[in-house]
């Protein structure tokens, strides 16, 4: 084809469009657009005083049905199609500083009341905003009619980039060099500098595919997974200890581990989530996926003394329903929690629907943080085995899994903090239920069904107690009457058989007689929970019984590892679930149902009842939220800010998106292509040119985009607390690869742990343990790793759904004087000198490439040079610094050399370009 | 050239002030607006009204109006001490010493351990009247005698939390959940600080432990974290990681940060990043802050007067030691000093909780420093640009305690929300004056009723902000310190 006749096309297109756009701007006017014009209008200047919070004269714009009904004055505000009878639009004109709206504010200017003068003469329609909508296959740019003649490389999201880029004619720069990408990628895919094996490879390769190469190979690195798991940990709010007052020890590293594994093993991200919000309600769920729960079970747990329970469970469920919306829906939800959503489409009522998802699981503030999974150990796992198999032969199915289930997760124990009235006893500490002298308590209208046993855990203190249980009436024949002597362990499981006749809901009460206690007051025993039993198969024979010690044992005290879990209650428990007026959890008004908020479910037949339904609701593809969040995280992660900035808010508050269909194409091909895997995402991502491009800027750019919105260059982008501490260890050769299991304490200052009533301190790991990548670090909510905090981490009492990056001395001092990376400064200084005994100068250059991947320029090497001759000279002067300086007496006869290179590698670690994403 | 340099300089500035435009939000977005760069055109007040552009959060900035106080110096009692054995004296509650609790006291209410009916329990001291004012004081702060005509002292205060980690983020965050920014993080964020030497927002405990809530109450909540307080400690770095390695001194310290800026500079030359020459001032700033750090908390090179009129040991992890470190700290330009003191949850369980053992000692430790803190503050002039507040995060009950329904071996009380005293001095608050109303027992308010959020209002009011106004964007809605309650308690100001 010849350049003349593709240029008459271009000639001729170029006609068509023109004439085109002439015809639009002079023959049609195009009708308000709600969303773009009108509701940020009202939303800015309206809503605070007539919205979800304030209806003032009874007027509100939060929904059409609303704006468009009777205010306090009998007539509506808005009369659709007659915008100058309209009292809203009258009222921006009054010259009456009473009547003028906004009240007291200033007024609208021209152009807002003509825009809401023309919406109204429209017909005042109210259109559902962007992120609320389906997500729909948008059009890449670029790939329709007359897209052949366009000069384009990389991939489908540079076609969204370069589209933007043109309008404000700008370009992308020039691919980044091998170096720069090996540590960007590195760094954003699995955290971290890339491992030797991988650098080598990449570094050799020189086909076309090496980069891929590269990102298929980091892709599939073990450190893959922790690195996203430290992202997630975030939002889940991940802590090693239970928050409020005394934030004792919570034992849940194991949700740690599971996401680790399932980042790795690439779990598509709708199971990912079905499995955190509701693996145990799948059929005969895994441990992994009992485990996967725990992710709800990160909400903070109250062990003050005199705390109410039930406060504290009711905050958790709270919190269950604000970091479901926020961090996997990116939708401020916890306002709704007090009064109707100030800004998006979503009613008071509706909140405590979503709420009635999470309020019927068994959690509730018990200091044990019951429910816990349990996954036996040694003798205790064999035992477990042979009894499970042992009960699949010879009980019925729904008896073999009554006891499974009880086994492994202590459900359907009753907590003794449930009872429901007392005599002479008390809840000790607000945590277990005391038996005194002379005591009685009551657990009202328990399902007996089937059962046939009832166990009792429980502790007692002194010998010659008698406990007796009575059915219906305390006063009436005893079931029976048991001898209760001092335990022997910290636990002990007391049993009454009961007539198995019996059936249905029956209230219990537990008389407590003790004649070798003195005073009324003084305690016989503490009891942890009950249970009620189905009969055990077999009992009366050899093997039945003996199956059934170990069965008691089990229950009992098992070895074993023990995380807490999400399970519901059973039905006849199920708790009513009311609005609270205000959000004020005592003050409880209408009771409502399960549900969906009715703008996202619009189906009013469709009705969703249990966390199952509705995990399997957000992650279905007609979801409009799900995906969204998900992939402008994943951007945000590489790009250093959302394609919308709120990643927490893609609500009509949140920021606009920059690249509302570069999002959707994202979203789409997420949940359709993709199928929802987020390492071809990623690889998606990574593989763009606008990814891979340099991240120098042009005077031209920064007049233009200072912000890069448009991204005509890579951005810089700080490197997390996590991956400065990680990076660290990497760089100097110390980085264990240990994975998994329980958190670590790697060197911290002393007097950073102090809580009241908690005696326990920091024990400084050994070994390896001390180099742990940073997810392994023991995270204390109310006494975080100090050098975390600093560099933006937080205390995850609740999630954090973006951390807001700060630029402060104390991150200089850290890194200048932390004795972690101190030390590590002075590892790294050893390192350079064994690889290059010789030449200081050398030893620079390598510490500098390890450090930013790049060769060092001569200007920088010749700042080190002389930071190297000018630290010399001091330490020259006086003989005994240097052994101040290399605490480690194994490195001291290294001497003055040593310490003046470790100065200089400290440098290193502290460099801009160090910890920073280049 | 120059020219050009200007408007690098000005879109640097631009740039940096975007990139933490987070918490200076602005009101509109779009392509087409940064298109046309015009990015400073938001709706915060702070822009609209003193047309700042720093590249530096911490700047100092003008509040909404004029301030009658420069900084803040909070004390709270963590643990909340009793106001019946400080400040609101009850002859009738002597009275009815060993006496039941009237029923309507009890009926419906929660207490945190007591239960069943306690019986009640008279001043655990004596009470005399001092000053011009006339005040009552107990016997057991005896130092207070000298500054009672300095306070307002406020009887009717009023909490809706009765356990402490809860009732202390309610008095510091305006919630009694986690997560909101603490009192003094709002007022950095609102205020900048006046020495960028020194951190704005500067925390102190003493007693050994931090407070129930954790580190929360000084937190910066959903604000960026350059807000938060900073703990300056008695023992080790006054600041963590503020020391040099061994074997570092002045010299060496600053031949590496010197090396580290050169290099930084470099890479700014090729990359053209805004963000690393702030990371440049960054670390000039750290080390200035390596000096005046230990300098203004060093008070071994204070007078002996002043370690008389204290009672302050150099090298101790001490309340006085901290109330010394406040004044310090207010002359040096920080904002916001919040101390907390732990130790004051006197239920009687045990002799450190009795109310005429443990209780009595915690007094005396602490009597003395908080008068010369006043004293000291007014003789330096200080006392009228600095508001002083002390208080517990509740009050306790009229009651002995009885947990779990036996009296307790020592003399005690529980946990009580609603009626307690705190007071005010310095920063344009009334000297001398005594607002609110307990009843004869000192159960209820029964006259000049303040809650904490009215507290908060009055503290931002006194450093010149509408506690209303002064509000962050955060989750698609303004938060504000007060939550959407709070009153200026207008009886006790100047």
């Amino acid at each position: 084809m010849t350049s003349f006749f593709k240029s008459k096309i271009v000639l001729t297109t170029a006609t068509l469009v023109i004439a085109g756009i002439s015809y639009f701007l002079f023959f049609t006017e195009t009708p308000v657009d709600y969303n773009a014009e009108v509701k940020p209008i009202i939303n800015q200047k309206c809503i605070s005083c007539h919205g979800g919070v304030k209806k003032k004269a009874g007027f509100s714009l939060l929904f059409r049905e609303e704006a468009l009904s009777p205010t306090e004055s009998g007539k509506p505000a808005i009369l659709p199609g007659d915008a100058a009878n309209s009292e809203m639009i009258k009222r921006l004109h009054s010259l009456d500083p009473e009547e003028r709206m906004p009240y007291q504010e200033e007024a609208l200017t021209e152009e807002e009341t003509r825009t809401l003068t023309k919406w109204i003469d429209e017909g005042a329609k109210f259109d559902t905003h962007w992120s609320y909508l389906p997500v729909k296959a948008p059009l890449i740019p670029g790939k329709g009619l007359f897209s052949w003649f366009k000069q384009k490389d990389g991939n489908d999201i540079d076609r969204f980039i370069d589209e933007k880029l043109d309008e404000v004619d700008l370009k992308r720069s020039p691919i980044a060099s091998k170096d720069v990408l090996l540590r960007r990628a590195s760094l954003d895919l699995i955290g971290m500098p890339a491992p030797e094996v991988i650098k080598q490879k990449f570094l050799r390769d020189n086909s076309e595919k090496a980069y891929e190469n590269l990102v298929d190979d980091l892709l599939a690195s073990p450190k893959y997974g922790e690195r996203w798991t430290a992202l997630w940990m975030d939002l889940a709010r991940y802590a090693d200890t239970k928050g409020y007052e005394r934030d004792y020890i919570r034992s849940i590293w194991r949700y740690r581990d599971w996401l680790i594994k399932a980042f790795n093993e690439d779990k598509t991200y709708d199971q990912f989530l079905v499995e955190q919000l509701a693996g145990d309600l799948i059929p005969n769920p895994s441990d992994e996926q009992f485990i996967a729960t725990a992710f709800h079970r990160n909400t903070m747990n109250n062990d003050e003394g005199g705390t109410d329970n039930e406060e504290f469970r009711v905050a958790a469920t709270l919190d269950r329903v604000n970091t479901t919306w926020e961090v996997l829906m990116g939708t401020s939800f916890a306002c709704v929690q007090c009064h109707s959503h100030p800004y998006d489409p979503f009613k008071h009522e509706e909140y405590y629907q979503f709420m009635a998802y999470f309020n019927n699981s068994r959690d509730e503030d018990t200091h044990d943080e019951y429910p816990l999974l349990r996954e036996f150990r040694n003798d205790s796992k064999l035992k477990y085995e042979k009894l499970l198999s042992w009960l699949n032969k010879h009980a019925d199915t729904k008896t073999a899994s009554f006891y499974q289930r009880l086994l492994k997760t202590g459900q359907q124990c009753i907590n003794s903090i449930t009872v429901d009235s007392m005599y002479n006893a008390a809840l000790e500490d607000t945590k277990s239920l005391r038996l005194r002298k002379n005591s009685l308590a009551k657990f009202s209208q328990r399902d007996i069904t089937n059962k046939s046993t009832l166990l009792i855990r429980l502790n007692s203190f002194v010998d010659h107690g008698i406990l007796t249980l009575y059915i219906d009436q305390p006063n009436s024949k005893p079931v029976a009457s048991i001898k209760i002597n001092k335990s022997k362990k910290e636990w002990d499981l007391v049993k009454f058989q009961l007539d198995e006749k019996l059936t249905g809901k029956h209230d219990f009460y537990f008389k407590y007689e003790n004649p070798s206690l003195k005073k009324e007051k003084d305690r016989g025993l503490l009891v942890d929970w009950l249970v009620f039993t189905p009969s055990f198969p077999l009992k009366t024979s050899a093997a039945g019984s003996a199956f059934y010690q170990d069965f008691l044992e089990l229950l009992n005290q098992p070895d074993a590892e023990f995380t807490p879990i999400m399970s519901d209650n059973p039905s006849y428990m199920k708790r009513k679930t009311f609005v609270f007026e205000r959000g004020n959890w005592l003050l409880k008004t209408q009771e409502v149902e399960a549900g969906i908020p009715a703008l996202l479910n619009p189906d009013k037949n469709n009705k969703l009842s249990t966390r199952l339904e509705l995990a399997k609701w957000m992650t279905d593809k007609k979801n409009p939220l799900t995906a969204r969040t998900m992939v402008n995280r994943l951007w945000e992660q590489l790009f250093g800010q959302g394609l919308v900035e709120t990643l927490e808010d893609l609500g009509s508050q949140g920021m606009t998106p920059t690249h509302p269909e570069l999002l959707d194409y994202l979203a789409y091909t997420f949940m359709h292509n993709d199928n929802w895997s987020v390492k071809k995402t990623l690889k998606r991502l990574v593989m763009s040119k606008t990814y891979t491009q340099s991240a120098e800027t042009s005077e031209q750019a920064l007049k233009k985009d200072a912000l890069n919105r448009y991204y005509s260059h890579a951005p810089r982008v700080r490197l997390t607390a996590e991956q400065v501490r990680d990076q660290a260890l990497a760089i100097s050769g110390n980085l264990s690869n240990k994975m998994f299991g329980p958190s670590v304490m790697p060197y911290q200052p002393e007097g950073i742990w102090a809580s009241p009533y908690d005696g326990r301190s920091w024990i400084k790991s050994e070994g390896e343990d001390q180099y742990r990548r940073a997810i392994y670090t023991y995270w204390k909510r109310t006494g975080p790793y100090p050098s975390f905090i600093n560099f933006d981490g937080t205390a995850r009492e609740v999630c954090t759904s973006r951390r807001i990056k700060t630029n402060t001395p104390l991150q200089a001092l850290t890194l200048l004087n932390d004795s972690t990376y101190w030390d590590l400064s002075i590892q790294f200084a050893k390192n350079l000198m064994q690889e290059n005994p010789s030449s200081v100068k050398q030893q620079i250059g390598k510490g500098y490439k390890i450090a930013t991947g790049l060769d060092i320029s001569d200007k920088k090497s010749k700042v080190f040079e002389a930071l190297f001759s000018n630290t010399m000279q001091q330490l020259n002067k006086d003989k005994k610094r240097v052994n101040k300086m290399l605490s480690d007496s194994s490195v001291q006869k290294q001497g003055n050399e040593l310490a003046a290179l470790a100065v200089v590698t400290n440098a290193i670690l502290n460099l801009d370009e160090v910890i920073t994403k280049n | 050239m120059k020219k050009e340099k200007i408007q690098t300089e000005a879109i640097h500035a631009e740039l940096s002030f975007e990139t933490r435009r987070h918490f200076l939000k602005q009101c509109r977005t779009g392509m087409g607006m940064m298109a046309l760069g015009s990015i400073l055109d938001g709706c915060n007040i702070f822009l609209k009204e003193n047309n700042q552009l720093g590249t530096n959060p911490l700047l100092a900035k003008a509040p909404h109006f004029a301030a009658k106080a420069k900084s803040v110096i909070f004390l709270h009692m963590a643990g909340a001490p009793s106001q019946l054995e400080m400040f609101d004296y009850k002859p009738e509650l002597q009275k009815m010493d060993g006496m039941d609790c009237p029923d309507s006291f009890i009926k419906g209410k929660k207490f945190a351990f007591i239960r069943g009916v306690p019986k009640l329990l008279g001043p655990q001291t004596q009470f005399k009247q001092y000053g011009q004012s006339g005040l009552w004081l107990s016997d057991n702060i005896p130092h207070f005698r000298q500054v009672i005509d300095d306070v307002s002292i406020l009887k009717a205060v009023n909490t809706d939390q009765f356990n402490h980690a809860p009732a202390q983020l309610l008095m510091h965050c305006g919630t009694p959940r986690l997560g909101r920014p603490s009192m003094g993080s709002w007022v950095t964020y609102g205020l900048g600080t006046e020495n960028s030497n020194l951190p704005g927002f500067v925390v102190l405990t003493s007693g050994g432990r931090n407070p129930d809530s954790g580190k929360s109450v000084w937190g910066s909540g959903f604000l960026p974290s350059v807000y938060q307080g900073t703990q300056c400690r008695s023992e080790g770095d006054p600041v963590l990681f503020l020391k040099d390695p061994n074997g570092f001194n002045r010299d060496l310290r600053k031949s590496s940060i010197d090396a580290i800026n050169k290099v930084n500079e470099l890479a700014y030359q090729e990359y053209n990043d805004p963000e690393i020459l702030s990371r440049i001032a960054q670390y000039e700033l750290a080390f200035k802050m390596q000096v005046a750090v230990p300098d203004v908390m060093n008070i071994a090179d204070e007078p002996a007067y002043i370690h008389e009129m204290y009672g302050t040991k150099p090298g101790e992890e001490s309340f006085a030691n901290n109330a010394l470190l406040a004044r310090k700290l207010v002359e040096k330009g920080v904002r916001f000093v919040q101390l907390f003191d732990w130790g004051w949850d006197s239920h009687g369980t045990d002799p450190g909780t009795a109310l005429d053992m443990g209780f009595v000692t915690k007094c005396r430790e602490t009597d003395k420093a908080v008068s010369a803190l006043l004293l000291d503050l007014k003789q330096r002039g200080l006392l009228d640009e600095t508001l002083v507040v002390w208080g517990g995060e509740f009050g306790r009950t009229p009651m002995q305690e009885n947990r779990d329904g036996i009296q307790n071996f020592h003399k005690g009380r529980d946990h009580h929300a609603d009626a307690f005293s705190m007071w005010m001095a310095g920063g344009g608050i009334k000297s001398g004056f005594s607002y609110g109303e307990t009843d004869p027992i000192g159960y209820n308010a029964i006259d000049g009723k303040v809650s904490v959020y009215d507290i908060q209002a009055t503290i931002l009011n006194q450093l010149g902000f509408d506690h209303e106004q002064l509000t962050y964007q955060f989750q698609g809605r303004q938060f504000r310190l007060t939550d959407v309650f709070g009153k200026v308690i207008d009886p006790i100001i100047a």
